[in-house]
């Protein structure tokens, strides 16, 4: 026989794994985060004394300061590049496709394999002697191979662009779904074309899509380390190259949580602004 | 006023695939009519208002708006606007912004889009709610807002797609006399599609009733409830007793008709019967039909027979009476007027008819 409880035992029960799960793998790590960020590493030990030290020097270092900003217009570069191809995928899905299921399936194809063989896919077809020089020798459109296509922000956001491509969509087709028809009807009935029914009534309907593809992509991308190191040389770079290098290399823990923690509030501020800004332009179509 | 027909339907038809939809439908409508196209779900009736809007392009015939061919001209530019039957208020915008939808981008300034927006919205009702948000309104301001939406833009014809379906009984009732006052004083032409029979009489000039793709009678009202065509007409409209009965015609043109349990009667023709036979079909309304214990005087035919069912409905009282001899009960309404009759299950009861109560429905088929 099961007891009957008050609501909220029962709430608290049910919450419980959530509960458990939200703290002992966000909240904690986040508070070593911090404790971290305000310790100082000497040679091999920890000294655990508070001091803003690390927020001061990396606060002041040019070096930080400019692979943050890069970090964030690569991976803002390669949110538009995402966003703006699978838009029109997207749509294509929801109100041309016959086959949705299918045409979702397909999409999420990539996924089958490993994300770093994707990578080393597109250093494989942007190499020195990839397939895309090789083809276009043969072709005879170029004499000697492109040194352009790999190891630069290019090739980062080319190769995060292909890689994100099912995030973007999926939020954005669904968006795109839940329009009832009718508007569309209504506003061609009141004298739209299809421009400007796209215009006044798809976008801005479709913006919560567009917000988070948006903030799934961009979010991830200014903390990614494996493809500006694969395929971004030394112009590619990123944040997170530096922070992975902190916690590894120059084994300087609490710089490398300062940084991240610097990081995230960048991007959380940016990802704030974005969102809303975007909220605020959509409302302004009339 | 000019002769030329506001709307002109000219053979039109619409299939998809092997099913044909619409099939040969013509029909003219005058300038401000308030025109209906009623018939159960799936007859076409929807689909002959979208091709009339340019959501749908006819497999052949023609809609003609005032004249001008519009089987060239796309739906954004024709001269109609539609209230959907989901009235597809923009979620994005307000009520003031759902209103100027169409007016913006016409090159019309911006004061004037005011006023006429503003005057949209009294018109309706709704005055001063422009700043409301679409998703805050109630289903009948949602109705009423695609309406001034849809008047905003001065159509020459309005089309509305089920506009009442989705709205309780008592604001359905209120709203049938609002449009129809509406309508009246903009003198612009109404197209309404409805299932709804009372919807369909109470607010229009005339009503074409749709079956299978069909047209199959264009009549006011009052017409296509006493003259029906034939038996689908007139079972789709009001309630109808069917019965069977050899006609013939006399010498003066009238029928001479022999009825279960009623016997021998001449009527009149029905002028829009087009199929006849021997084998006739005559209907008689329930409320046409006078219901008492005794033999009723002054009725042209009489019948006795037994109540077999009765059912309360407030203002009328339903019988159902089995005449005497016949299988096929007969229904017989009377207003509830809280004193005279009150039959039970096994009264023996008289049915009584005038013969102009009788309508000849042709054919039985």
């Amino acid at each position: 026989m099961f007891k009957l409880r008050s609501d909220t035992s029962r709430g608290l029960t049910l919450a419980a794994p959530a509960t458990l799960y939200v703290g002992l793998l966000v909240a904690a790590p986040l508070v070593i985060l911090v404790a971290y960020s305000m310790w100082t590493q000497t040679y091999v030990s920890i000294d655990r004394t508070p001091t803003w030290a690390n927020y001061r020097e990396a606060l002041t270092d040019p070096l930080v300061r400019h692979l943050m900003i890069r970090s964030i217009l690569i991976a803002g570069a390669v949110t538009v590049a995402t966003v703006l191809t699978a838009y029109p995928i997207a749509y294509f899905i929801a109100f041309r496709a016959r086959k949705k299921t299918l045409w979702l399936l397909l999409i999420t194809i990539p996924f089958w394999s490993s994300y770093l063989l994707r990578v080393f896919a597109w250093k494989l077809i942007l190499g020195f002697n990839g397939v895309m020089n090789s083809a276009l020798m043969v072709t005879g459109m170029i004499d000697e191979p492109l040194t352009f296509l790999l190891y630069n922000e290019f090739a980062v956001v080319l190769t995060l662009a292909h890689a994100w491509a099912p995030f973007a969509i999926l939020p954005i087709y669904v968006s795109l779904q839940k329009i009832d028809p009718s508007l569309l009807e209504a506003a061609t009935d009141l004298g739209n074309g299809a421009v400007a029914r796209f215009l006044r009534v798809t976008l801005p309907l479709t913006i919560p899509g567009i917000i988070a593809a948006s903030l799934i992509i961009f979010i991830p991308t200014v903390g990614d380390y494996v493809t500006p190191s694969l395929v971004g040389g030394s112009d590619g770079k990123m944040i997170a190259n530096l922070i992975q290098v902190q916690f590894g290399a120059a084994n300087n823990w609490p710089l490398g949580a300062t940084l991240s923690l610097l990081a995230m509030l960048a991007v959380g501020f940016v990802a704030l602004v974005f969102a809303l800004g975007l909220t605020a332009a959509g409302r302004r179509i009339r | 006023m000019s002769d030329t027909p506001i709307i002109d339907l000219q053979n039109l038809e619409k299939r998809f695939g092997k099913f044909t939809a619409v099939s040969n439908v013509s029909l003219s409508l005058r300038q401000g009519e308030f025109f209906s196209l009623l018939g159960p779900s799936g007859c076409g009736k929807t689909t002959v208002l979208r091709m009339i809007a340019g959501f749908q392009e006819p497999s052949s015939g023609q809609v003609l708006i005032d004249g001008q061919d519009m089987s060239d001209i796309p739906a954004n530019k024709r001269p109609t606007n539609m209230v959907f039957q989901s009235y597809a208020i923009f979620p994005h915008l307000n009520v003031g912004d759902n209103v100027a939808y169409g007016l913006r981008g016409r090159g019309i300034a911006r004061t004037e889009i005011d006023q006429r927006v503003s005057e949209a919205l009294d018109m309706v009702e709704l005055g001063g709610l422009q700043s409301r948000r679409a998703t805050e309104l109630s289903g009948g301001q949602r109705q009423r807002v695609a309406l001034a939406r849809a008047l905003v833009m001065r159509p020459k014809v309005l089309l509305l797609d089920e506009p009442l379906s989705a709205l309780d009984k008592n604001l359905r009732e209120q709203m049938q006399f609002e449009m129809r006052h509406l309508q009246q004083s903009l003198g612009i032409t109404f197209v309404m599609v409805t299932h709804d029979q009372y919807e369909a009489m109470t607010m229009s000039d005339r009503i074409g009733v749709m079956f299978n793709g069909e047209l199959v009678q264009v009549d006011a009202p009052n017409v296509l409830y006493a003259r029906p065509r034939n038996r689908a007409v007139a079972n789709f409209i009001g309630g109808m007793n069917f019965l069977p009965a050899d006609a013939k015609e006399d010498a003066s043109g009238a029928l001479d008709v022999t009825m279960p349990g009623f016997g021998r009667m001449r009527i009149d023709q029905n002028p829009n019967v087009t199929a006849r036979s021997a084998q006739a079909l005559v209907g008689i309304r329930p409320e046409q039909l006078e219901i008492a214990a005794d033999r009723p005087a002054d009725y042209d035919a009489v019948a006795k027979g037994t109540v077999r069912d009765v059912a309360f409905y407030g203002e009328n009282i339903h019988y159902r009476v089995l005449l005497d001899g016949v299988e096929t009960p007969i229904a017989a309404s009377v207003p509830n007027y809280f004193h005279s009759i009150d039959f039970k299950p096994g009264d023996a009861v008289w049915l009584g008819v005038q013969s102009a109560s009788v309508i000849d429905l042709g054919r039985d088929s």
